[in-house]
């Protein structure tokens, strides 16, 4: 398989001292599933944002396509034919919708990307129409991002990202605030894209879609190193390393695929039944 | 776990606990509230302009250019029963378009008194403008004055004024009208890209549109920022800390919105934009727009002719 994003020895530090990434290592190739775990604060926005090239590492190598990713190389798409490629081929859905919900209709964030992509007028029209149609948002498609409920904003912004029609998507914690239908929702469409071959990295701590969603887990732990890089059975089924990377609590116990917590006190730490 | 302090539970108050009401709104609250009634109102008439009337069947740039000649020609009306006409005009044209006329009225006079009555309001004396008496107001006998500026012996309305006045608030009241109608008929972003026609810079066009969409998200978080004092005020703050806090949150969206505005421009980035804003819009320009850009420019011309006196009515 062609190796997509190559990681070595990438750390990255904001504002000159605090620690977002360190010493990682990893290699992702095309057609994967990858889910990247973490507690809060572990790094896993920011590792996205570098496979984006939206933040360069402060130390270390990431290479693109086969190709060093650097400030320099990204600052303007002008004249810069690698640059535009990459902006086609890797899209990002952002935690926060409102970031990416920039234009006053949703039909206007839609065709945002292939717009500045250089499509024509009449195909970035045809393709906003044709996206806007998968995705079930006819109704909305005049409508001012404001005015939208989370799930739709969600589903807009995943909308924005399919109209450029990208092969790798980075998704970062993209069911967090949905409903239960809408997380359904996402995770089928997630599951329909890896069918059609597409690259799918999702940043996430919410365990329930990892299994649903990938194939692939990397844990990064507190201490902005990745802990484990493996299959997804094999991680979800080491509870030390997901109790020590705290993803899951001592007292949250998976039984198979199923998954559920106590409530406990601790006067009686030491004393709970099944 | 946790401490003592916490753990006392009260049931309810005491039976003396006294029930003060009638406590007005404070100077911060009501300001608050009175910036998202008009943002509420902004989104409900956005409606308006997705109803099936006259103007909404328009090119954007034809009512863009048409509302532009028309405030300058009303600018130069001098004539009360000309300009009373033109804003009768339009009442009726926001009754074609579906415009409640009540609403209409409404929006264009909340703004009138406050712009163009402070600012008229001493013409209407002789202190300012000499002329017939009307009213009288005060006598202050012969000889009165304030500091160094000699008062009449005594102060009244005038009625030249008072025309001065009311063809002053009339001139504004139908360059608001036409302003509001333009704004009511009209989808925003249909109504920012239509400034391209007009040669604004495409980056202006798209500054504009993402102000226009960043101010509602901003105005949530100061209204959840307000919730959030309220639901944790227990007493009355002196007008001090009121305004340290006010001064305080100020700041606090200073750097939010700087922060915002560098993940928006990254998202952005990420979707291709290089620099060089690209707009999807294309209009459709039909009979009906041509016929009426040609009655406005010719009844703009009427109205300019009439002003210079080369029409005389």
């Amino acid at each position: 398989m062609e190796t997509i994003f190559d990681l070595q020895n990438v750390s990255y530090t904001y504002l000159g001292k605090f620690e977002a990434l360190k010493s990682v290592n990893l290699t992702m190739t095309a057609g994967e599933q990858i889910s990247i775990m973490g507690a809060n604060g572990s790094g896993k926005s920011t590792l996205l944002s570098i496979l984006n090239a939206l933040v360069y590492p402060t130390s270390g190598e990431f290479y693109a396509f086969g190709k060093p990713v650097s400030e320099e190389a990204f600052n303007s798409l002008e004249d810069n034919e690698f640059g535009r490629y990459f902006r086609k081929k890797v899209g990002i859905v952002f935690q926060n919708p409102d970031i990416q919900l920039f234009s006053s209709t949703v039909f206007d964030e839609i065709a945002f990307g292939p717009l500045q992509l250089g499509l024509s007028k009449a195909e970035v029209k045809k393709r906003t129409e044709e996206v806007i149609s998968m995705m079930g948002i006819s109704s909305l498609k005049d409508r001012a991002p404001h005015t939208l409920s989370g799930g739709e904003k969600k589903k807009v912004c995943i909308a924005s990202i399919l109209s450029i029609n990208p092969d790798v998507l980075l998704l970062d914690e993209p069911t967090g605030g949905l409903d239960p239908r809408s997380q359904l929702w996402l995770i089928e469409l997630l599951q329909d894209l890896a069918k059609a071959g597409k690259t799918i990295i999702t940043a996430t701590h919410d365990l329930d879609i990892v299994e649903q969603i990938s194939t692939r887990a990397i844990v990064f732990g507190e201490d902005h190193t990745v802990k484990a890089d493996s299959n997804c059975d094999a991680v979800m089924n080491n509870l030390e390393l997901l109790t020590s990377t705290n993803l899951i609590h001592k007292h949250m116990h998976r039984h198979g695929k199923l998954m559920h917590e106590h409530l406990h006190s601790h006067d009686g730490e030491n004393h709970h039944e099944h | 776990m946790i401490p003592e302090w916490m753990k006392e539970v009260e049931i309810g108050p005491c039976q003396c606990c006294a029930v003060n009401v009638g406590k007005k709104k404070s100077f911060v609250e009501k300001s608050i509230s009175g910036a998202l009634s008009f943002f509420q109102d902004s989104l409900i008439s956005e409606g308006f302009a997705k109803r099936d009337g006259l103007l909404q069947s328009l090119d954007p740039r034809v009512k863009l250019v048409s509302a532009i000649v028309l405030v300058v020609a009303v600018s130069l009306t001098r004539d009360i029963r000309v300009l009373f006409a033109v804003y009768l005009l339009t009442l009726l044209f926001a009754y074609l378009s579906k415009v409640e006329v009540l609403f209409f009225i409404k929006r264009v006079w909340v703004f009138v008194p406050i712009f163009a009555g402070i600012i008229v309001l001493p013409i209407l004396f002789n202190v300012f403008m000499a002329g017939d008496s009307l009213v009288t107001v005060a006598t202050l006998g012969a000889g009165a004055h304030i500091g160094p500026i000699a008062l009449p012996s005594t102060i009244y309305i005038t009625r030249q004024g008072t025309m001065f006045a009311i063809t002053f608030i009339l001139r504004v009241a139908t360059c608001v009208s036409i302003a509001v109608l333009l704004f009511l008929t009209t989808q925003r972003d249909v109504l920012f890209k239509s400034l391209r026609s007009l040669r604004v810079p495409k980056v202006y066009v798209l500054t504009l549109d993402m102000c226009y969409r960043y101010i509602f998200l901003f105005m949530d978080v100061v209204r959840d920022f307000f919730t959030a004092k309220k639901s944790r005020t227990i007493r009355s703050l002196s007008v001090r800390d009121e305004q340290r806090w006010v001064a305080g949150r100020v700041g606090y969206m200073l750097v939010k919105s700087l922060d915002m505005s560098n993940k928006v421009h990254d998202a952005m980035v990420s979707r291709g934009f290089n620099g060089d804003v690209k707009l999807l819009h294309d209009y459709a320009v039909h009979k009906r727009d041509y016929a009426a850009i040609a009655t406005v420019l010719t009844f703009s011309l009427m109205l300019a002719l009439i002003s210079q006196n080369i029409i005389r009515i």
